[in-house]
């Protein structure tokens, strides 16, 4: 039952783009989209349009090293799927309109070429994808559930496969699968319609096998116009091969000691051929090669190595090229469809693509001087994001513009003390900023009065680093044994500081490493309680050490490592620090004596390191940096809070809370579910931060619902919302119970410590206490629930669309409008997301604008706003939507539900200090008049209405993604009753909105997931066959399918990280029955919503049923 | 490696005094224009002779024959127990012969099995540490004296390609695949020898570190009613007494484990050549980054 809350991410890129080193290219056969993987292993989708303009659209983030290469997984134009593979031997197949996550592998070894391959067995149509790489044989993996199928085996002199060509034939169903491997031998594997029928992993053995002897074979590709030969390209030479009986037609050397990387056939009698500094020579075949030719094969058997055919084009790159840290990645595609461009494609490590339209025809000039071809369109990520106006935003930019300069200082590391709301930014001229959290998103993000204050929101700077801070540590969020005040952070200038974050007192500085900080880290919990009040720092100079910040010395150094330290792992029976270096030896510590225990390599090193995980299931590792590894960064500090939330029984939380007499204890579970969790990341170690932020709609509902019931005047609790937890469904219930009641005990806590506080004060004077409190506790007072409820709103509300509506939410309501749309994110199982660009409304405003086309008339930015989100692809449309309807019914059933007035100050519920005189604006009271209760409530109600039956109206359908049928199905029996209540009024809604036959093209889909037929079919989506559709169920509530246990299970949606990514790959198995399980599910409550609602117009069975 | 020795003292120096004069900076810049031109050209050809080296062992040629690579024996045997002997021979990544001896616990018999003529053994971890160290050597082949490199990103790119096919060379001799029994079971090693295998013995062939080993699992078949706990064995490389498995409905105990090894003298030779070239990348990777940081500094 886990993964099944809803998070939303919105991201604040900052204004430099993200490092993108393009590594791999494709572009999708509709040539309107382009996809680029980067050395970084994020994936960059770029929007095309037909005059070949491009722009960024969004980055998804899964593979934890480079992305080696990519390839198209689908062959329908409505459903574009591609997959991608990665140096560490992962494979994730995407949703290239969203950017979801759909299935995602690992393979021990690496894939260095994939291509998609359509087969057919009469109608059925299976995609299929052939894999090669760093092991002698070509996979064939499925390509919807990525799981090998069988292997194409040489016999003869097996090695890797540097290149592979599939040559379809039209006339038989065999076709033919043309492999050089890396000793320059050709291998030919026949396909025949019994291969591709075949499941288990028996191997097929090549057809043929004839040395070429083509050293360092780079790419060989076949002629698709006349079908006749074979372009092979290596790094000295390119041939051209008779694709019968691969004898050589033409040899050319290459000149001036340049390296070809790769070619392929523009027309029967034109090949393009590139070279690894970017440059592309298109040359006119000799008559010998040409098929149609009388010369055809009159070269066969003479050398005709040295001759250099005409040149009919040249591309040459850039003049004005940046410097490129590494080889450019070129590559050739053809549209299939309209518009038919011949495009070649160029992506350099400054993420930078550039695009050449191939023309037909040959220049007119002489052929002696080849022709130069135009570029005809570049742009880089940086320059895509240098044009937007506003430029977009970083986390604190308000704060890091220093005066005479235009550009804000970087943010190097950044921490989030979810506890206090409060974000720190270390930066790069070694000051750290600590601003709250909330306050500073919405100066960035939203338009109002902030706008007009100078270094809003209040924050504290600390400074003491002479340089770059490089990583900043809260230790008391990882555990409650550290002081609450300390804050540690590393720096360039080799030097660790220890500071109080209450007073900005620095409280000690070790300089002990001899390069800068690379990481900070926790030990956990069971180490001795010398090394329990450690952190462990990590440098650049191959050092760990252990500093203890209560006796404020270094208790252990261990150095001398040869190689940059990639992990640290622990063994707290044994005292053993364990340190595995990038080399893959590991170095095993004594952390009482710091005596090196031993040094290990190979087989051993990876037991031990093993070893390490089965001792501390949940050890505090970072593989490199904590920022650069996202899907690391987002299991460790944000989701994996959340996944233990619901892993672990509540109740046993609740008997934890209720033990848990020491204060700081009693705080953790607090942290473990967040309504807002701010994570810092960089794609590259060299990057500054860019931050996102998780916004958890659960547990915004949780804390709105805890306040509200916490309100002094108990006869204003909404009794539905009281009555309805614990009715419904019976986890919840008790879950909130519980919530509420820590709530109060955090409450009474802090109103002491509070009083403490103030007892302090009294001490100092006046004017310096005033101070102190708008410095540092300034940064509590402020009600976090509603502001985080406040900023999420106003990202979500769709504005533009009704301006009473829009007047309503600004004045009453108190939401803000967004400056610009906001770049929001889709989070997929196992880590997977996506993450909008800014540059996104781009294409969006180009999409929007055809609508108003006729009129010429040009979008601006500010009418897009907030509109945007809802045209982006249906998985988002569905969140999005669930999320603000949700949001807005808890806000209705709520006491002063506005995000204007005073009760924003101050979190509710305080009661007045004893003893300290009442400051005078506590004394109004905070609730308002009924009037004003009802037109607030009022308002809530017509943005709910508004977003959950008026928008596709509102909206148009162009323009309009509908919420996706089985997202809304599967939380028909949320956890969360308000996001229950939202499923299920949407779902209603929309289908209501498609109408009697959308609802009957729906039933037909779904029907034959059903339990029945699951059991006589064996894949469901192949053909439902005979079996009779049986009517849906007549009554409404779904009845339980099996075990109740497992129905929760089912309802974990595909869009959240769901609890698969936990599981080992043998599990595998299983979890495409789970799959199959989440579908029965779906499928008995869709069909039973609508025999309830619609049963009157589904017609008696057809018998003889669909075809 | 004096040259790491002056750079750090000059930067931390440097960095002592807050606020690096102008002299000095114009000694490092130089000092890092020398580094871009000189050393690293000569860190790259050094490199390169290495693994030219490191290459030319996987293919050692017999001398008078043209293209056919020179076999090799090894005997395969261990210090503490004589049930097992082997000799084996390596033909480059290809055990062309096989000559196992196996002594049963129980009776005094004495099994043998060699090769069938037909049928060779590829040792795939051989072939893949060969064309792991080619693709680096192919890397650095790009980037000759004649190439200028530019900035120091340049060359840790380039460093870090090469150390990544380097580690997977060392990687793959030093860390032999895991395997359940049922895996190993279907491996086809055990079809190649004749007589054929009986049902109760299983083999493995595998590399680590420089040495050529041969693991024999003698089985026997656990009873459908046994009151034993059936708890099938995980992934290892070798497989301890006891250890349970399943194979086309029979359960399978192991009885005995035999390991005999030999070194194979150019693979260790390889192996220390990874060694020293990765050091070596390492150490020309230290000596941008020092510089890297140094330019990266800006005095508030």
């Amino acid at each position: 039952m886990s993964g099944n809350s809803l998070v939303l991410p919105i991201v604040l890129w900052g204004r430099h783009a993200p490092t993108h080193c393009i590594s791999s290219l494709l572009v999708m056969d509709d040539l309107a989209t382009v996809i680029s993987g980067c050395h970084d292993g994020q994936i960059c989708i770029w929007d095309m349009t037909p005059d070949l303009e491009i722009n960024p659209r969004a980055l998804l983030f899964g593979h934890s090293t480079s992305v080696t290469c990519l390839s198209k997984a689908s062959a329908s134009s409505d459903k574009q799927y591609m997959v991608s593979a990665s140096e560490s031997g992962e494979m994730c197949l995407w949703d290239v309109s969203d950017g979801r996550c759909i299935e995602f592998t690992k393979l021990a070894c690496a894939h260095t070429g994939i291509q998609f391959y359509q087969f057919t067995i009469g109608t059925q149509r299976e995609g299929r994808l052939l894999c090669h790489g760093h092991y002698p044989e070509i996979l064939v993996v499925d390509a919807t559930s990525l799981e090998v199928l069988y292997s194409l085996v040489s016999k003869i002199s097996p090695d890797w496969i540097s290149s592979m060509s599939i040559i379809r034939s039209h006339r038989t169903q065999e076709d033919t699968v043309v492999a050089v491997s890396v000793t320059g031998i050709l291998k030919v594997w026949i396909i025949t319609a019994e291969v591709s029928r075949m499941q288990d992993l028996d191997p097929v053995f090549e057809e043929e096998s004839k040395p070429i002897y083509c050293q360092s074979c780079q790419s060989i590709s076949f002629c698709t116009f006349t079908q006749l030969s074979l372009l092979v390209v290596c790094s000295k030479y390119w041939r051209v091969f008779d694709a019968g009986d691969f004898s050589l037609l033409c040899s050319v050397p290459s000149e001036n000691e340049q390296a070809w990387t790769g070619g392929e056939f523009i027309a029967a009698d034109k090949v393009i051929v590139w070279t690894e500094d970017g440059c592309s020579y298109i040359y006119k075949l000799p008559a010998s090669c040409l098929p149609a030719s009388e010369h055809f094969r009159s070269d066969v058997g003479k050398t005709a190595e040295g001759s250099i055919p005409p040149l009919v084009y040249s591309i040459a790159d850039r003049a004005d090229k940046q410097l490129l840290i590494c080889p450019p990645v070129t590559r050739f595609f053809y549209g299939r469809r309209e518009p038919f461009h011949k495009l070649l494609v160029q992506g350099d490590s400054a993420g930078r693509l550039t695009l050449w339209s191939i023309p037909d025809t040959s220049p007119l000039q002489p052929l002696s001087s080849a022709a130069e071809l135009q570029v005809s369109s570049t742009i880089s990520l940086q320059e895509a994001f240098d044009k937007l106006t506003p430029l977009p935003a970083g986390i604190i930019d308000q704060l890091s513009v220093l005066p005479g300069s235009e550009e804000p200082i970087k943010v190097t590391a950044s921490v989030y003390i979810p506890s206090q709301g409060r974000l720190v930014c270390g930066r790069e001229d070694g000051s750290i900023v600590l601003v709250p959290a909330t306050q500073t998103a919405i100066v960035q993000l939203l338009q109002g009065e902030h706008m007009l204050r100078r270094g809003w929101p209040p924050h504290r700077t600390l400074r003491g680093h002479r340089n770059k801070v490089t990583c900043l540590l809260y230790p008391h969020q990882v555990s409650p044994r550290y002081d609450q005040r300390s804050l540690v952070s590393g720096g360039v200038d080799f030097s660790v500081i220890v500071w109080d974050i209450f007073t900005g007192e620095m409280k000690h500085i070790f300089c002990v490493h001899g390069g800068e900080i690379t990481q900070l880290l926790v030990p956990p919990e069971n180490c001795s309680t010398r090394v329990q009040h450690c952190v462990c720092s990590v440098a650049s100079d191959h050092s760990v050490g252990l500093l203890s910040l209560r006796e404020r010395k270094c208790i252990m150094l261990a150095s001398r490592h040869l190689f940059p330290i990639q992990v640290i792992k622990w063994r707290p029976c044994d005292d053993y620090l364990v340190v595995g270096c990038s080399d893959g030896s590991v170095y095993v510590w004594q952390m009482d004596t710091g005596a090196l225990d031993r040094c290990v390599m190979g087989i051993t090193a990876v037991e031990i390191l093993n070893a390490c995980d089965e001792a501390v299931p949940a050890s505090v590792d970072g593989l490199n940096h904590a920022a650069v590894n996202l899907k690391q960064a987002m299991t460790r500090r944000s989701l994996a809070a959340l996944k233990n939330m619901a892993q672990h029984k509540l109740h046993t939380l609740a008997t934890n809370l209720l033990a848990a007499d020491n204060a700081d204890k009693g705080n953790l579970p607090k942290y473990s579910h967040n309504a807002l969790v701010v994570q810092a990341m960089k794609t590259n170690l060299t990057d500054p931060d860019m931050h996102v932020l998780f916004f958890d709609v659960e547990a915004v509902i949780i804390q709105l619902l805890t306040e509200e019931a916490q309100r002094p005047n108990p006869t204003l609790v909404s009794p539905e919302t009281l009555q309805k937890a614990p009715g419904g469904a019976d986890k919840g219930g008790s879950f909130l119970a519980n919530k509420i009641f820590k709530q109060v005990k955090e409450t009474i806590k802090e109103n002491i410590k509070e009083h403490l506080l103030d007892e302090d004060e009294d001490e100092e004077e006046e004017a310096r206490r005033r101070e102190e409190k708008s410095k540092s506790l300034s940064l509590l007072e402020y009600n976090l629930t509603m502001d985080t409820a406040k900023l999420f709103m106003s990202c979500l509300h769709a504005w533009g669309l009704n301006s009473n509506l829009d007047e309503v939410c600004v004045s009453r309501l108190g939401m803000l409008r967004p400056h610009t749309p906001i770049s929001f994110g889709l989070i997929s199982r196992g880590g997977h997301m996506s993450l909008m660009l800014p540059t996104f409304k781009d294409s969006l405003l180009r999409q929007l604008g055809k609508g108003v086309g006729p009129e010429g008339r040009k979008l601006s930015v500010s009418e897009v706003v907030g509109k945007g989100t809802y045209g982006v692809s249906r998985a988002v449309t569905t969140q999005h939507l669930l999320s603000v309807i949700s949001l807005a019914n808890t806000l209705m059933g709520m006491t002063n539900a506005t995000f204007v007035g005073e009760h924003m100050k101050k979190a509710p519920a305080r009661p007045p200090r004893p003893g300290a005189p009442e400051s005078p604006k506590k004394t109004p009271p905070q609730v308002s008049t009924p009037a004003m209760q009802s037109q607030i409530k009022q308002g809530w109600s017509q943005l709910a209405a508004m977003h959950c039956v008026m928008l596709p109206d509102l909206l148009g359908l162009d323009k309009f993604r509908p919420p996706l049928l089985e997202m809304l199905a599967r939380r028909w029996q949320d956890r969360c009753l308000e996001v229950r209540e939202a499923a299920q009024a949407l779902l209603l809604a929309e289908l209501r909105r498609i109408g009697q036959s959308g609802r009957k093209d729906t039933i037909d889909m779904w029907a034959p997931y059903l339990p029945q037929y699951v059991d006589s079919v064996s894949s469901p989506g192949a053909a439902p066959e005979t079996g009779q559709p049986t009517p849906p169920p007549a009554e409404a509530p779904p009845t339980e399918p099996k075990a109740p246990e497992e129905e929760m299970d089912v309802t974990d949606d595909d869009i959240t990280a769901g609890c698969l990514s936990n599981l080992p790959p043998s599990l595998k198995k299983i979890s495409s029955s789970y799959e199959e399980r989440r579908k029965q599910a779906t499928a008995i409550v869709l069909l039973g919503v609508i025999g309830a609602e619609f049963g009157a117009e589904i017609e008696p069975p057809r018998l003889p049923s669909v075809p | 490696m004096v040259v790491i020795g002056v750079d750090r003292s000059a930067v931390s120096e440097v960095s002592e005094m807050s606020a690096a004069n102008q002299a000095e900076r114009a000694v490092l810049e130089e000092e890092f224009n020398w580094l871009l031109k000189e050393e690293v050209h000569a860190v790259l050809k050094q490199l390169q002779d290495i693994l030219k080296e490191a290459s030319r062992r996987f293919s050692v040629l017999t001398p008078g024959m043209e293209g056919q690579l020179k076999p090799e024996n090894f005997i395969l045997g261990s210090s503490t127990m004589d049930q097992v002997k082997g000799v084996l021979t390596l033909q480059g990544d290809t055990l062309t012969q096989a000559d196992i001896n196996i002594k049963v616990a129980k009776s005094t018999q004495v099994m043998h099995f060699t090769f069938r003529e037909d049928k060779q053994w590829k040792l795939q971890q051989i072939q893949d540490a060969r064309n792991h160290v080619n693709q680096a050597l192919q890397l650095l082949s790009s980037r000759d004296e004649s190439y200028q490199f530019k900035t120091g990103a340049e060359v840790n790119k380039l460093m870090d390609a090469v150390m990544m096919q380097l580690t997977r060379a060392r990687n793959r001799l030093t860390t032999p695949a895991t395997m359940t029994l049922p895996e190993l079971a279907s491996t086809g090693l055990m079809r190649m020898f004749t007589p054929p295998m009986p049902g109760d013995v299983m083999v493995n062939l595998y590399i680590n570190l420089s040495k050529l080993c041969l693991t024999v699992y003698q089985l026997h078949v656990l009873q459908p009613n046994t009151t034993k706990n059936f708890k099938p064995a995980g992934s290892s490389v070798m497989h301890n007494p006891g250890a349970m498995f399943e194979l086309n409905n029979t359960k399978f105990e192991v009885n005995h484990v035999h390991k005999v090894e030999c070194v194979v003298p150019w693979l260790n030779d390889t192996l220390v050549f990874f060694t020293i070239s990765l050091q070596l990348c390492q150490q020309l990777k230290d000596k941008i980054s020092v510089f890297s940081s140094f330019w990266n500094y800006r005095p508030f």
